[in-house]
């Protein structure tokens, strides 16, 4: 009895040792952050933190791939459609309805559900590769519908969303002021997050890791695993669309590119370049990408063949990303510790 | 009845004939890829950009003075070393791991970016094209086809049929069909599999290339020429079912019918959604396609 | 360019004439945020090679206000979050005086949002949409080149003095560019008396297009209109020549469907092809042929095609207004450029204070033995239409 008590309270260490990892991972990067906003608004910049904004909006959509490849598995290659779509549901209620920054997201956000339990009923039947070809599909197909729909600006887009304030309990931010801005995107960021997390260690949370572990099993254990991951398909397709629905306010307009491929595949790089499944990971590769698409394109206009080199070498070498590589270190750091002071 | 017939004859079966001929390009490509992807279990996210340099390793044997028809036979050649290269040292050493399907996924597509760039920076943005060595048209049954399109067909068919007979009639065919049914036992009664797999990968590839060279006199030749055929080949892939030969032809007979067809009714822009369509229906209601694994015919 | 040494004595030169500029010998950053990656790469590289010739010799002259013009490059990758991304950039880090490059439609509105916001002023060489001095007019905005409705223009003129009635079919590509391209042109045909035959649009880098010609073969057209481009021009004709659609029937499209990047794989598909466009390297005039020799020179063979063109002229005319009002700041430079003139290798262009369009003589080019040769001109204010600007 006292040694499955005492496999059990292994198990359960290393468990907590490795969300401590991750956990210390992000409030390094937090850190970071803020003294990076702090520096760019004595130095007077704006577009910088705004490139950064931008590089945290699309992490929201990175955040949305890993859920799906990292914690169940499922490669989606089309998350861009719903960036997309709360991207242009929100241009539309901008210019139209109303300017009111929480009506939109709640709108966004209670318009993608039923959406997405459609494509997500429908796709979820199949596994693997077939799943990405579907979910390619979709974003094929839609942003195809949209680029010759003339209401919705066609292939032009539509500009002149109006820069909006967001009322929050003590201050109404203006999302004109960069550092504003940046930093509540941050806040944002972190805070799904840790919400991520959180839901992620609950008993309902695990079953994902079982899943992963196993998944013939779990149906004979009574789990629904269908179920389990339609939910998951609809919360990455919530975070994906609420997160496009703040691109239009970063940068005025909206485009059917952003349901191209491009994006999607984008989203998937910075997902393999950060660490697939830790939440966290996508964040640190989003910033990594913007920065690099930025740099490199300064010195060449072959920044495609650089960005596709640095896949290739991180799919052949480096399959675990940043924050999984990182990850394991630290973890053997804090068992180090932890040996020591048993000891 | 009169005005039914010829409504028949002059705008249905004109419209079915050219599909066949678009068919056959669309089989080519989808044969090269249900290969590789049965055999290998290798999603080939890069099949359009080796269709691309097949067309760009024909404008320079033109350019170096071969002619068309040999070209046909030799730029296929030289690309499988390419073929064999890639996947001895790109594919195979992720090939051991769990989420491989995944991996060589993001792998095939890491490559075809850089391809693309790379077919830029080398030939320019610029559209190339060889001369359609097969000019003119014929009238079959009262209805105009160029030449060419026949040509077309007829090479479509006779490619079908070498690829199967090889597959099905021959002992490399059989090493290839045991690999792909059991990896371990077909390698402890001495097939030599890492060589089989980098050797038909390099065959897909050199399909696609062949494809390249075959469709260069229509469709031309520019970097992103690839981006053609993706979608509906790997639909047709899918439709026809996985590594199964019958199934491409079949699904790709079946889905550029469906395209052709449909053009006469309703708008362009809706031809990519209904292949879609289709494809999201095969995969609900049979995921392994109208004609199963590789083996199966 | 001018040595060093002697840059520096025209600086202090240019300072003592020139009142208010105090930072006289510094250069006129401008912006060029064009597509270098993708699909519109070839144009990106006409604009700039016409940039640069352009520049080169401004600064060869003198320069603007006695300073010399630094072209900034970024590239736009024919998308437009990039291209707003990247016009921040060159607003805010790099703090360009002045914009352009942009090729598509949709990169020019939403970077002309990113000038407004910046107060700065851009101006666009390439691109087509009636909506940019339209509709979405901006006051940062300015478009050098001719829109779709002044192509338009100078083809019907063109095809009703070869007709008197015909037949028309139309196909473009499925994008806003596509459609608004063959809608003009229908409502110039229609109202010249021609007939509409049908209409089909394909999607925009549609392979193969014999699909649609059982269509175009019933409809039984005189003359058929189109407006794709690039490659989708070379599969169109070629196909259109090997089903024999084109036998017979007069070819006719927007300026962008045939240019020296794809006449080239076309071969003698295009033989024949009219269109309404604002530039021909054949233009008889000793600008012109200045010009073409110059280009050529910096291209390396190419000739420049209309992208090219506008983009050369644009420089001068900053230059021109510029030194007008002895001032780039964006208030006094926006109301010098308002009804400017200017000379370019087409001859004079005239900018339109209400809507920022240029005014420009208009050409029927015909592709004939693989040149532009050129059949008829229709004067610019002919051309120019009506001004659908309200915003200013």
């Amino acid at each position: 009895m006292a040694d499955i008590d005492f496999m059990f309270t292994r198990v359960r260490d290393s468990e907590k040792r490795s969300l401590r990892s991750l956990r210390l991972i992000a409030a390094t990067f937090t850190l970071c952050a803020i003294i990076f906003a702090f520096v760019a608004f004595a130095l007077d910049d704006t577009f910088y933190l705004r490139l950064a904004s931008e590089a945290l909006i699309l992490a929201g959509m990175a955040i949305s791939v890993d859920l799906l490849l990292g914690i169940c598995g499922l490669l989606s290659l089309g998350q861009a459609l719903f960036f997309g779509l709360g991207a242009y549901m929100s241009t539309m209620m901008l210019i139209h309805t109303t300017e009111n920054f929480w009506l939109v997201l709640i709108s966004v956000l209670l318009a993608t559900i039923p959406v997405s339990l459609l494509f997500g009923w429908i796709a979820i039947r199949s596994r693997g590769v077939y799943f990405a070809l579907i979910t390619f599909g979709y974003a094929q197909v839609i942003s195809r519908v949209i680029y010759n729909t003339r209401s919705l600006g066609a292939s032009d887009g539509i500009v002149g969303v109006p820069v909006i304030s967001v009322p929050l309990p003590f201050y109404d931010l203006s999302l004109n002021n960069p550092i504003g801005f940046f930093l509540f995107m941050l806040a944002l960021v972190l805070l799904i997050v840790l919400a991520l997390w959180w839901i992620l260690d609950t008993p309902f949370g695990r079953v994902f890791s079982a899943m992963r572990v196993n998944e013939d099993r779990l149906p004979f254990l009574g789990y629904n695993v269908r179920g389990y991951m339609l939910f998951m398909y609809v919360l990455a397709a919530v975070i994906a669309s609420v997160f496009g629905a703040l691109y239009p306010m970063l940068r005025g307009f909206v485009s059917p590119e952003l349901m191209f491929f491009e994006m999607s595949g984008n989203a998937l790089i910075m997902v393999i370049l950060g660490g697939v499944g830790t939440v966290i990971g996508p964040v640190l590769g989003a910033i990594i990408l913007v920065t690099l698409k930025s740099v490199i394109g300064s010195f060449t206009e072959h920044h495609l063949i650089v960005i596709g080199g640095i896949f290739i070498v991180l799919v052949l070498f480096f399959p675990k990303g940043m924050v999984g590589y990182l990850r394991l270190h630290l973890e053997k750091f804090l068992t180090r510790s932890k040996k020591a002071e048993r000891s | 009845m009169e005005s039914v017939l010829q409504y028949i004859q002059f705008v249905l079966a004109s419209q079915m004939l050219n599909g066949l001929a678009i068919g056959a390009a669309v089989i080519m490509m989808a044969l090269g890829l249900t290969i590789i992807f049965g055999l290998l279990d290798v999603i080939n996210m890069a099949h359009g950009e080796f269709y691309a340099v097949g067309g760009f390793i024909l404008m320079v044997m033109l350019g170096l003075g071969f002619d068309f028809w040999v070209c046909i036979a030799l730029v296929p050649v030289l690309m499988l070393p390419v073929g064999y290269l890639i996947e001895r040292t790109l594919i195979q050493p992720i090939f051991h791991k769990g989420d491989r399907h995944i991996l060589t996924l993001l792998l095939t597509f890491g490559i075809s970016i850089i391809l693309q760039d790379l077919l830029k920076i080398i030939f320019g943005p610029n559209p190339l094209r060889p001369d359609n060595p097969l000019p003119g048209g014929s009238e079959i049954f009262g209805i105009f086809l160029p030449n060419y399109r026949l040509f077309l067909i007829a090479a479509g068919a006779v490619i079908v049929g070498a690829v199967w007979g090889l597959v099905y009639k021959t002992s490399l065919g059989a090493m290839i069909r045991a690999a792909a049914f059991d990896k371990d036992m077909a390698g402890s009664l001495g097939v030599p599999v890492k060589r089989i797999y980098a050797g038909t990968f390099a065959f897909g590839i050199a399909l696609a290339g062949l494809s390249g060279v075959l469709l260069a006199p229509i469709y031309t030749v520019f970097p992103t020429m690839g981006h053609d055929f993706i979608l509906i080949a790997f639909t047709v892939v899918i439709v026809g079912g996985l590594g199964s030969i019958t199934g491409a032809v079949l699904a790709g007979i079946l889905l550029t019918q469906v395209q052709a067809i449909s053009s006469l009714y309703i708008s362009p822009v809706w031809s990519e959604p209904l292949i879609f369509a289709i494809m999201v229906l095969v995969l609900v209601l049979k995921p392994q396609g109208l004609f199963g694994k590789f083996g199966n015919g | 360019m001018l040595k060093k040494s002697k840059m520096l004595a025209l600086a202090s030169v240019a300072f003592a004439a020139v009142l208010g500029t105090a930072n006289a010998a510094e250069p006129i950053k401008i912006g060029v945020l064009t597509p270098l990656s993708g699909t519109y790469t070839v144009i990106g590289q006409q604009v700039k090679w016409g940039l640069e010739l352009a520049s080169k010799e401004i600064n060869a002259s003198g320069g603007v206000l006695g300073r010399q013009i630094e072209l900034v490059y970024e590239d736009s990758e024919a998308n437009p979050s990039v291209a707003a991304q990247k016009a921040e950039k060159l607003f805010q880090l790099e703090k360009v005086d002045f914009l352009t490059g942009t090729v598509s439609s949709g990169a020019t509105l939403a970077v002309g949002q990113v000038a407004e916001r910046n107060d700065r002023l851009m101006a666009t060489t390439v691109s087509f949409s009636s909506a940019i001095t339209g509709s979405k007019c901006s006051p940062n905005v300015f478009r050098v080149n001719a829109h779709a409705g002044m192509q338009a223009a100078a083809l019907a003129a063109w095809l009703k003095a070869e007709k008197s009635e015909a037949k028309v079919y139309f196909l473009g590509p499925d994008y806003e560019m596509g459609r608004n391209t063959v809608a003009v042109f229908k409502d110039a045909a229609v109202s010249n008396g021609f007939d509409d035959g049908g209409e089909v649009f394909a999607p925009l880098g549609n392979k193969d297009y014999s699909n649609f010609f059982g269509q175009i073969r019933a409809a039984g057209p005189d003359v058929i209109y189109t407006s794709v481009a690039g490659n989708d021009s070379v599969r169109l004709f070629t196909q259109m020549q090997e089903y024999g659609v084109s036998k017979g029937v007069q070819i006719v499209g927007s300026a962008g469907t045939v240019t020296p990047a794809n006449i080239g794989a076309m071969g003698n598909a295009a033989e024949g092809f009219v269109t309404g466009v604002g530039y021909s390297p054949l233009i008889d005039s000793p600008d012109n042929k200045a010009f073409v020799t110059a280009f050529k020179g910096i291209s390396g063979g190419t000739d420049p095609d209309l992208y090219g063109a506008d983009s050369y002229g644009l420089l001068f005319l900053y230059k021109a207004a510029a030194e007008k009002t002895k001032s780039i700041e964006t208030d006094m430079l926006r109301k010098s450029l308002e009804g400017a003139e200017w000379n370019t290798p087409q001859g004079v262009k005239k900018m339109r204070a209400g809507d920022h369009q240029a005014e420009m003589p208009m050409y029927a080019v015909r592709i004939q033995d693989g040149a532009f040769t050129i059949d008829s001109k229709v004067p610019g204010d002919a051309a120019i239409g009506g001004d659908a600007c309200e915003r200013f």
